[in-house]
């Protein structure tokens, strides 16, 4: 049971710390990241073969792939953060520069598919569809990674990350690069109008997001000790939108809340489904379903989410605020 | 060099199929301007409606017609009820991209439900084989190419000599433009959808017949190659979605005989990327609201 809520905890931070990063890039910039999952992989897989044994070497002779240096502890996640965030440039140059918004996101769409089905049939790089299993989890040469306290320090490393990662945001979010982050989001023509560089906004909270993305995955790889292509087929990334959606698009709190909500909420609640009546496949279909009813719902009837983003409202400038001013509405 | 031939002949049944199928979906984005990532989960339900009539003993063409029927009906549903609600409300495109990726998933999912995982196919008379030199085809298979170049044929009939195809243009180059000359336009976007809806099952029918095994995850497979093929000849336009489904299904057939059947999808999106990162509006470009804002 202690291991039960352990696991959740570990779940809920690794799902936080996703929507904050997609909630950077769709809730503040407006880019639809539909491959968002797959630097979230490229994280985990990075995060798997820096820490793995060689692939010769004995126990492991079942599974291809690349790399398997075995480094200690913070250098595979670190690793798995910087591939997240390299993966993101060659992508982003593709893609981002010069394709109108809804055509960027279709790309990103059909990009999160191929990834996928390239990793599946190319076995030599990560194993292909079987996957890579028996990562070691970190800090396993010196503490039993079966033992509570392992567990605890897991959840606290994680919970850590959750809080580093926040601090990035909110400050990314209250600079004054987020503010013209969220002028690109509301009026693309306006922002390039007033002088600011879209490409470059765009490129450099794509890399953002692919660096906090990967920290994501290396976190939960090195918890589940096992990464496959199985795990992160493109509706993933469609579980984090809902998140972000239902939570609060542009609003860190609302990606928090919605991380909590959505991807933990359903997954967990779902569980408790009785099983055994109708087709095998119910469970899932449900679950689907759901998914699918809350971004709609949400978008008809509060697009703006639960916890809405803030609506930032200025005085007069260089003026003092004062009880007999009144602050403009728009 | 036997090979190539061969597989430039399946490449002729390939890209009939993707013509049928990419042709709806680029004239709902230019007439009705929803992009509906829906269209291949439409498309494999209308699979499977086809696979029950076919498997309670009808013929597999009187299925394929059950099949577009379903489509049709299916996809004007779709839009009654979900799009052109959320269209009225001000989505804006890329709500409307995220509104119908949802909607994709819960019909792929609920059809999975009812359908099971596995690798099904249609009972249908072999037929014999047609040869053409190195080319070799099935009598189903030429069918097929048959049914696409008789659709095409009416698409651009419909498009060029009627009163409705007009109206179509009309529609998609400025839809309050087309209402003020008293083009209804409501119904004309109902018809569309009920066209393109019948295209999409009858793609969907035909790309069944033409593999030995269909399952519902192939889905998303079918839209790489239909979005490659529309993006490639301009997004919005049926002639150009007709050329860029020549181009990809040679060439991801002629790439499967080169390299491997399974990177078929990736040479599609190969495509894809160059032509975004090229020529966004695609091959044809044209101004007005069918082609796309570069």
């Amino acid at each position: 049971m202690n291991y039960y809520v352990e696991t959740i905890l570990v779940y809920a931070g690794v799902d936080i710390i996703a929507c904050l990063a997609l909630n950077l890039q769709f809730g503040v910039s407006g880019i639809v990241n539909f491959s968002f999952i797959v630097f979230q992989a490229a994280g985990a897989y990075t995060a798997a073969v820096l820490s793995m044994p060689p692939d010769t070497a004995s126990g492991m002779s079942f599974q291809h792939y690349v790399l398997g240096l075995q480094l200690p502890f913070p250098i595979p996640w670190l690793g798995g953060a910087l591939v997240g965030g390299l993966l993101a440039i060659p992508v982003g140059v593709l893609l981002l520069r010069r394709l109108r918004s809804d055509y960027q996101a279709i790309a990103l769409l059909v990009l999160s598919v191929i990834v996928n089905t390239v990793i599946t049939n190319y076995r030599p790089l990560f194993n292909g569809a079987a996957g890579l299993s028996v990562i070691p989890p970190p800090l396993s040469e010196r503490i039993d990674p079966y033992t509570a306290t392992y567990q605890y320090l897991y959840v606290g490393i994680t919970f850590v990350c959750c809080l580093l990662v926040l601090f990035v945001a909110n400050r990314i979010v209250n600079s004054p690069y987020g503010r013209t982050l969220r002028a690109m989001r509301e009026h693309e023509l306006a922002a390039s109008a007033l002088g600011k560089n879209l490409v470059a906004l765009k490129m450099t909270v794509f890399v953002v997001g692919g660096i906090i993305a990967g920290l994501s995955g290396a976190i939960l790889v090195g918890f589940i000790s096992y990464w496959a292509p199985i795990t992160w087929l493109y509706p993933e990334t469609i579980v984090l939108f809902a998140a972000i959606i239902v939570g609060g698009r542009g609003n860190n709190l609302g990606a928090i809340l919605g991380g909590l909500l959505v991807p933990l909420g359903f997954e967990e609640i779902t569980r408790f489904i009785p099983t055994g009546f109708g087709p095998p496949g119910l469970g899932p279909a449900i679950q689907w379903v759901a998914i699918g009813l809350l971004i709609i719902g949400f978008l008809w009837f509060r697009p703006k989410g639960v916890l809405p983003e803030p609506r930032r409202v200025f005085n007069e400038a260089g003026i003092e605020e004062s009880p007999f001013m009144e602050v403009r509405a728009s | 060099m036997d090979l190539y031939i061969a597989a430039f002949g399946f490449g002729l049944v390939s890209l009939s199929v993707i013509a049928i199928a990419a042709v709806g979906f680029t004239m709902q984005f230019g007439i009705t301007n929803v992009i509906n990532l829906a269209y291949s989960s439409v498309m494999i339900s209308s699979v499977y409606v086809a696979y029950a009539f076919n498997h309670a003993g009808v013929s597999i063409w009187l299925a394929l017609i059950a099949g577009a029927i379903f489509g049709a009906v299916f996809s004007f549903l779709l839009n009654r009820v979900l799009y052109t609600p959320f269209q009225r409300k001000g989505t804006s495109l890329l709500g409307m991209v995220i509104v119908s990726l949802a909607t994709s998933l819960m019909i792929q999912n609920v059809l999975l439900a009812i359908a099971g995982p596995y690798n099904v196919s249609y009972v249908q008379p072999s037929g014999g084989t047609i040869r053409l030199g190195a080319i070799v085809l099935t009598v189903v298979q030429v069918l097929v190419i048959g049914i696409a170049v008789v659709l095409m044929l009416a698409i651009h009939a419909l498009l060029t000599f009627t009163r409705l195809g007009k109206a179509m243009r009309a529609t998609a180059a400025n839809p309050t433009l087309a209402r003020n000359c008293g083009i209804p336009t409501g119904r004309v976007i109902d018809v569309v959808w009920l066209i393109t809806g019948a295209l999409c099952g009858i793609a969907g029918v035909v790309a069944g017949m033409n593999s030995d095994t269909f399952a519902v995850g192939n889905g998303p497979g079918y839209l790489i190659t239909i979005i490659a093929a529309a993006v490639l000849g301009g997004a919005g336009q049926p002639y150009g979605a007709m050329l860029g489904a020549v181009l990809i299904g040679e060439m991801t057939e002629l790439s499967a005989a080169a390299i491997s059947a399974d990177y078929k999808e990736v040479v599609a999106f190969a495509v894809l990327v160059l032509v975004m990162v090229l020529r966004p509006q695609g091959l044809l470009a044209k101004r007005g609201a069918l082609a796309a804002a570069g």
